[in-house]
C-alpha cells in the first residue's frame, strides 16, 4: 500500500509542471553557469562567506559582538543550510528513480519494491554528500565549533575557476604525485625512526617519535627551523641524506606539476575563452578556417563575440598567431557544441570549411542539439545545396555559384554589376541599410511622402511590415510608417547615417 | 543580323563549365583554352569543339589565338600563379579587351588587378560579403538573393537610352518612374564618362541618347518600362 502511494506521488511530481519548473529554476540558480541570475546568487553567497570570515578574524582580538554573533551563528548558517539542502535536492530526481524502478518491475512483471528505489536514491544523494564541495558546504553550516568556521573560506573554491582548474590539472597527474607522496612518507618515516633510534636518548630536543618525525619533515623539506638538530655524526649523515633526497623529490614534484600545466595550458585557455563567450547574449561559432573566414572576420568581427573551432592544433596555433579567438577541438562532436550556452544565447554556427561532408555533419549536430541555433553553411557545389537544406541549414552559401553569377552579370550587364558589387561590399556611394522604426521615434505615423526621402538624398527600396513577412517593394507614397517596420533605404553612407541620427535625435 | 559576342575562356574547371554553359545560353560563341590535356578533353567531350590546347605561358602561342578587340577574355585558371601570369600576358597583347578574372584569395585579387584585369571576382569575398549581410542586413540579403535567384521577381535592369525615345533629353527629376512601378537607381552619363552615378547623389542630370540608366523593379514592370522606352524606335 505504501509503495502504491509512493509511486502515485512520484508520477504526480513527474506530471507537475510547477514542480518541474521550480526545480529547474533552483537548478539554474545554483548550478547552471549560463543562467544570468546565478551570478547574483554567487555574488550574494561570496559576500556572506567573506563577511563571516572577516567577523571571525575581527572577533579573535576584539571579542564577539552580540549582533555579529547572531548574524554569524544564525543568519549565515541558515542561508548556507538552505543552500546545502537545495543543492542536495537538485542533484538528482528521486521521483524519476522511483518511476524507473516501477516501470522496470512492471516490465518484468514482478512486485515493485520501494526499498530498491530507496537504495538508489540514497546512493545518488550519497554521491553528492561525499563530494569535496558538499563536505565543505556541510562544514560551513556547522555552528558548533566556532574556529572550524574559518573553513567557510573554502566555499569560495566553487566560485574560483583558477583553483578549480589547478585541482583538475593535478588530478591528471594523480598517479605520479601519489608515487612521490608515498616516497616522501617512506623517506620521512625511515629517517625519523632512524634519528629516534640514534639520538632518542642523547638529543635533549628529541623526546618522542613525533619529535623525530617532525625533524625529518622539516629537514626533508629543507626548511630547517633549527629547533631540533642532530648531535651525533650518524645523525648528521642521516640529515644530509634526508636533505638531498628531499631536494630530488621536490624537483620531481615541481616538474610533474609544471608538465601537467603545460599539457593542459591550451585546454585552460580554451575553457577561459568558452566561459567568456558564454557570457554574451549572442555569439558566432566559426567552423573551418580558410580564405572565407579570414575575409569575413576582416569585414565583420562580430564585436569580438565569436570563436573559431579548429581540430588541427597546428592550424589552431596559426589562427591564434593571426590574432583570432580560437579553441582546439572537433566541433562535429556532440559535447563540443554543448559547452556553449546554446540554451539561453542566440547562437549562430558558420560551417565554412571546404569539406561538404564535415559541414553537413556539423549542421546536423547543431540542429539536433537545438533548432534555434542558426546554421550558415558553405556548400562546394549547387548540387549539394539540397542536402544542406535537408540537414536544416538556415542559409547555404555556394561560393562558386555566387562568383559565377557576379561574373556573368559583369559581362551581360556591366553597369548592374557595379551596382550590385557596390551594394554587396557596402560601398560608401551606394550604401544599402535597414532602419527599424522604433517606439517613440520621429518616423512613426508619418507617410513616406512626408519623410521626403529624395530631398534627404535617399532611395526607399521597400518596407518590411511587422505583421506580415512579405517585403513591400517600392511602397505607395501614402504608406504610413508603424512601429517595428523595417525600411530598406539606399544612398550615400553619409546620407544614411545622417537620416538615422536625425530621427533618433527627435525621440520624444 | 547582330554579331555574336565571343568569349575566350582560359581554364576549363568545374567552375568554368557552368560559366561557359551560361554564356552559351546567352548566345555567346565560346573558345576554351587549356594547357592541361585532361581538361581539354573534357571541354571537347562537352561539345566545345573550338577548344584549343596550348602552352599558355608562351606569348607566341597566345598571339596566334587571334583575339578580337571586342571579345571578352575570362581568366579562370585554377592555379592562382598561372592565372595572374596569364592575365598579365593577355593584357600585354590585348590592350583594349575586357579581361575578367576569378580570384580565390585577397592577395591574388590585388595581383590580378595590377596585372590588368578589368574585373576581378573574388570567390570568397563575395561569399564573405553575403554572410556579413545575413547578420547585419537580413532584408537586404533576401533582396540580393532575389536578384541572383533564377526565379527572381525583383531585379536590376540597365537600359541604354535610344535616340528619340521619351527619355532622350529629359531631366531625371522630371521623369515619373513611379508611374512604371520601378525605382531609378543610377545613370552612366556618357558626357561625364563611364562612371556610374547613383540616383541619390542628387545631381539632376539631363538624359541623352547613349546614356545607360539602372532601374530596380519587379520583372513585369521592368519589361513594360523597356517596351515603353523602345517603342516607336526603329
Amino acid at each position: 500500500m505504501f509503495s502504491k502511494y509512493i509511486v502515485k506521488f512520484a508520477f504526480g511530481l513527474y506530471n507537475s509542471k510547477r514542480y518541474t519548473s521550480t526545480k529547474k529554476f533552483f537548478y539554474d540558480l545554483l548550478e547552471n553557469e549560463n543562467y544570468h541570475y546565478k551570478k547574483i546568487v554567487d555574488i550574494f553567497l561570496i559576500i556572506l562567506i567573506l563577511s563571516s570570515v572577516i567577523e571571525l578574524i575581527y572577533s579573535i582580538k576584539h571579542g564577539v559582538h552580540g549582533w555579529l554573533y547572531i548574524f554569524d551563528l544564525y543568519i549565515v548558517s541558515i542561508v548556507f543550510g538552505i543552500e546545502y539542502m537545495l543543492r542536495l535536492w537538485v542533484h538528482s530526481d528521486m521521483h524519476k528513480i522511483i518511476i524507473k524502478e516501477y516501470e522496470r518491475s512492471q516490465f518484468l512483471k514482478i512486485q515493485f519494491k520501494f526499498y530498491a528505489a530507496f537504495i538508489q536514491i540514497l546512493t545518488e544523494k550519497w554521491n553528492y554528500i561525499k563530494s569535496p564541495a558538499a563536505i565543505i558546504d556541510l562544514i560551513a553550516i556547522s555552528p558548533t565549533y566556532r574556529e572550524l568556521r574559518i573553513l567557510r573560506i573554502f566555499k569560495l573554491l566553487r566560485y574560483t575557476t583558477s583553483i578549480g582548474q589547478f585541482i583538475n590539472v593535478l588530478k591528471t597527474k594523480r598517479f605520479e604525485l601519489m608515487t612521490l607522496l608515498i616516497l616522501l612518507i617512506f623517506l620521512i618515516g625511515t629517517t625519523g625512526v632512524a634519528m629516534y633510534a640514534l639520538e632518542g636518548n642523547i638529543n635533549k630536543n628529541i623526546n618522542s617519535i613525533f619529535d623525530a618525525v617532525y625533524w625529518a619533515l622539516i629537514t626533508t623539506a629543507t626548511v630547517g627551523y633549527g629547533d631540533i638538530a642532530p648531535v651525533t655524526t650518524m645523525g648528521r649523515i642521516i640529515s644530509m641524506i634526508a636533505i638531498i633526497t628531499g631536494l630530488v623529490l621536490m624537483a620531481f614534484a615541481t616538474s610533474v606539476i609544471v608538465s601537467a600545466f603545460l599539457e593542459k595550458l591550451n585546454e585552460i585557455k580554451d575553457n577561459r575563452l568558452i566561459d567568456s563567450i558564454n557570457k554574451e547574449d549572442r555569439f558566432v561559432i566559426i567552423c573551418g578556417y580558410g580564405q572565407m573566414a579570414k575575409m569575413l572576420l576582416r569585414q565583420n568581427n562580430f564585436d569580438n563575440k565569436y570563436v573559431i573551432i579548429e581540430k588541427d592544433p597546428n592550424i589552431a596555433s596559426q589562427i591564434a598567431k593571426d590574432g583570432f579567438n580560437v579553441i582546439t577541438d572537433d566541433v562535429s562532436r556532440h559535447d563540443v557544441i554543448t559547452k556553449f550556452n546554446i540554451q539561453y544565447a542566440n547562437v549562430s554556427i558558420l560551417c565554412i570549411g571546404n569539406d561538404d561532408v564535415e559541414n553537413i555533419y556539423i549542421t546536423l549536430t547543431a540542429k539536433s542539439l537545438s533548432k534555434d541555433i542558426r546554421v550558415i553553411a558553405r556548400a562546394s557545389d549547387i548540387s549539394m545545396k539540397k542536402k544542406f537544406v535537408l540537414a536544416g541549414a538556415d542559409h547555404v552559401i555556394v561560393p562558386n555559384q555566387m562568383a559565377n553569377i557576379m561574373l556573368l552579370t559583369s559581362i551581360k550587364q556591366p553597369v548592374v554589376y557595379n551596382v550590385m558589387h557596390a551594394l554587396l561590399a557596402g560601398k560608401h556611394a551606394a550604401y544599402l541599410d535597414e532602419i527599424k522604426v522604433l517606439a517613440y521615434d520621429g518616423l512613426i505615423g508619418k507617410s513616406i511622402q512626408e519623410i521626403e526621402f529624395k530631398t534627404k538624398k535617399l532611395l526607399l527600396i521597400g518596407i518590411q511590415k511587422e505583421d506580415h513577412n512579405d517585403f513591400i517593394f517600392n511602397p505607395p507614397a501614402s504608406t504610413i510608417l508603424e512601429q517595428n517596420d523595417i525600411l530598406l533605404i539606399m544612398g550615400p553612407k553619409i546620407s544614411v547615417e545622417h537620416f538615422i541620427n536625425s530621427f533618433q535625435r527627435s525621440l520624444k | 543580323m547582330k554579331n555574336k559576342k565571343h568569349a575566350w575562356i582560359f581554364g576549363y574547371s568545374k567552375q568554368s563549365r557552368s560559366i561557359a554553359a551560361s554564356l552559351l545560353a546567352e548566345n555567346f560563341s565560346i573558345t576554351i583554352i587549356e594547357n592541361d590535356d585532361k581538361n581539354f578533353q573534357d571541354a571537347l567531350s562537352d561539345g566545345y569543339v573550338n577548344s584549343v590546347l596550348i602552352d599558355i605561358t608562351a606569348d607566341t602561342e597566345l598571339e596566334k589565338l587571334d583575339i578580337k578587340q571586342s571579345d571578352w577574355i575570362l581568366c579562370l585558371m585554377e592555379d592562382e600563379y598561372l592565372n595572374v601570369f596569364l592575365t598579365l600576358s593577355l593584357r600585354a597583347s590585348c590592350t583594349c579587351n575586357q579581361i575578367i578574372a576569378i580570384s580565390h584569395s585577397i592577395y591574388s585579387t590585388q595581383k590580378l588587378i595590377m596585372a590588368g584585369a578589368n574585373q576581378v571576382i573574388d570567390v570568397y569575398q563575395v561569399s564573405a560579403n553575403r554572410i556579413h549581410n545575413i547578420f547585419e542586413k537580413p532584408i537586404t540579403t533576401k533582396l540580393m538573393d532575389n536578384f541572383i535567384s533564377p526565379s527572381h521577381e525583383i531585379s536590376f535592369e540597365e537600359f541604354t537610352i535610344p535616340k528619340n525615345s521619351f527619355l532622350d533629353g529629359a531631366i531625371i527629376d522630371e521623369v515619373d518612374f513611379d508611374k512604371f512601378g520601378i525605382i531609378f537607381t543610377g545613370i552612366v552619363d556618357k558626357e561625364l564618362g563611364d562612371e556610374l552615378i547613383f540616383a541619390a547623389s542628387n545631381i539632376n542630370h539631363k538624359i541623352d541618347n547613349g546614356d545607360i540608366i539602372i532601374c530596380i523593379g519587379k520583372n513585369e514592370d521592368l519589361v513594360k518600362f523597356g517596351k515603353y522606352l523602345y517603342k516607336d524606335i526603329a
